[in-house]
């Protein structure tokens, strides 16, 4: 599948602000909705786009497509610029402001007829993470959409921690021959 | 839960650290865990270059999501930052839009002392076989101005003085209060080395640290930043001005 968002990422690498624009347009709402989901507020959500952009203005030229896709790589921008916010807050916000919906727009896509419009990237990665256990599979991909602490994930799944703990290293430990 | 601090070469266990970078991908190495292995990441390129892997696999599930537009405050508040912070920042003097053989930069023969030096590179270094760590003798960079592809700036890193110097050959108009700060960016993509402040025109010479000069092995790309006069940075922050590839030379 042709990447998009690379040749919009290269022409802002230039310094061409029309193309970054238009990158901010097209990749803006998956990512505003991954910073959502992690940072529980509207209000800290669009902070940490808005620095997860700003960065991305300025790194720009440090992204490399042969280490994988533009998107990819703006993502883990604006993740790890929300797991750095999270961690300089005292208290986790609430989820108070937004619906929890748990991982449905996950499993709908998980059917073979929904597959089918997806990158074989994440294709692989969902054959990788429907080879696990439920509860492991959920716990992980709970972790990565939420940024939920193991102490949170054993609240919400009413679970032990060590428990919580064992799912998610025997999880990835199951996941790591298939995704290599 | 694998832990760092009970046994610290344990990270250098494939077994283990491949797991806690996985787990730092995905969101589950949290609080004092996770600031340790940021602290190892920093100096042990595999760590970071693992987990650039995993993240970057990982951020496929970025697909799943369904999309939520944010507000128009967040695009407008990113357009007035760029325009705070424009390329304008730095101006390389009298800048011509004659041809660059043609520029008073070339006649002055400070760009045929930057072409010579990318001449020197490519006798001296065979990208396909690599270079034996131990017979490096020094490393250099030909650095380019970002708008115009010219080279203003040539760098050397001497193993024999243990000093990096770098000759910014046009003198380069910068902003009042603000000064230019050396990086070094590695391969692997992990987050660039600071070397140092260095003059707008002339030579700077800068000492580097056995540790320094291990880790340029590492080294892909020089890079200068213009950064606020006085501010201690961790990592560039401001608009970069000058870059080029860091290449190894045999003794």
């Amino acid at each position: 599948m042709e990447d998009i968002y690379a040749d919009l990422l290269h022409k802002t690498a230039k310094g061409d602000q029309l193309a970054f624009k238009q990158l901010y347009e097209q990749a803006s709402p998956k990512l505003m909705s991954l910073s959502l989901r992690l940072m529980r507020t509207e209000a800290l959500a669009e902070d940490v786009l808005q620095e997860g952009f700003i960065k991305i203005w300025d790194k720009a030229d440090t992204y490399t497509p042969g280490k994988g896709k533009a998107m990819t790589w703006m993502s883990t921008v604006i993740r790890n610029k929300g797991l750095d916010k999270l961690r300089s807050l005292k208290t986790k916000p609430s989820e108070t402001e937004i619906e929890y919906e748990g991982l449905d727009f996950a499993s709908s896509e998980l059917e073979p007829e929904g597959l089918q419009d997806l990158s074989q990237d994440i294709q692989g990665l969902m054959t990788c993470l429907n080879k696990l256990k439920p509860d492991q599979k959920e716990c992980i991909l709970l972790s990565y959409y939420y940024g939920h602490t193991h102490q949170e994930l054993a609240d919400k799944l009413d679970k032990p921690l060590g428990t919580i703990k064992a799912w998610i290293r025997r999880g990835l430990e199951d996941l790591r021959p298939c995704m290599n | 839960m694998h832990e760092l601090k009970s046994t610290p070469k344990r990270y250098q266990n494939p077994e283990v650290f491949e797991l806690l970078a996985m787990e730092y991908a995905v969101g589950s190495l949290q609080g004092r865990a996770r600031e340790r292995f940021e602290v190892l990441m920093d100096t042990h390129f595999y760590l970071k270059a693992t987990v650039d892997a995993y993240e970057a696999k990982f951020a496929n599930l970025v697909e799943l999501l369904p999309e939520k537009k944010p507000s128009d405050a967040v695009w407008n508040n990113i357009q007035a930052h760029i325009k705070e912070n424009p390329v304008e920042d730095v101006t390389v003097e009298q800048e011509v839009k004659t041809p660059w053989w043609q520029t008073s930069f070339f006649k002055q023969g400070f760009g045929m002392a930057a072409a010579l030096a990318v001449v020197v590179i490519a006798l001296n270094v065979d990208p396909k076989t690599g270079i034996d760590p131990a017979a490096i003798a020094s490393y250099t960079a030909a650095m380019e101005y970002d708008a115009n592809g010219e080279a203003i700036a040539t760098t050397k890193i001497q193993k024999s003085e243990m000093k990096l110097t770098i000759d910014i050959m046009k003198p380069m108009v910068v902003a009042d209060g603000m000064e230019l700060t050396l990086w070094c960016h590695p391969k692997s993509g992990a987050k660039p080395m600071k070397m140092g402040t260095i003059s707008k025109t002339g030579i700077t010479k800068l000492d580097i640290s056995e540790e320094e000069w291990i880790n340029l092995q590492n080294i892909g790309s020089l890079a200068v930043t213009v950064e606020k006069q006085g501010k201690e940075v961790v990592e560039p922050t401001g608009r970069r001005i000058l870059k080029g590839q860091l290449s190894p030379i045999k003794s």
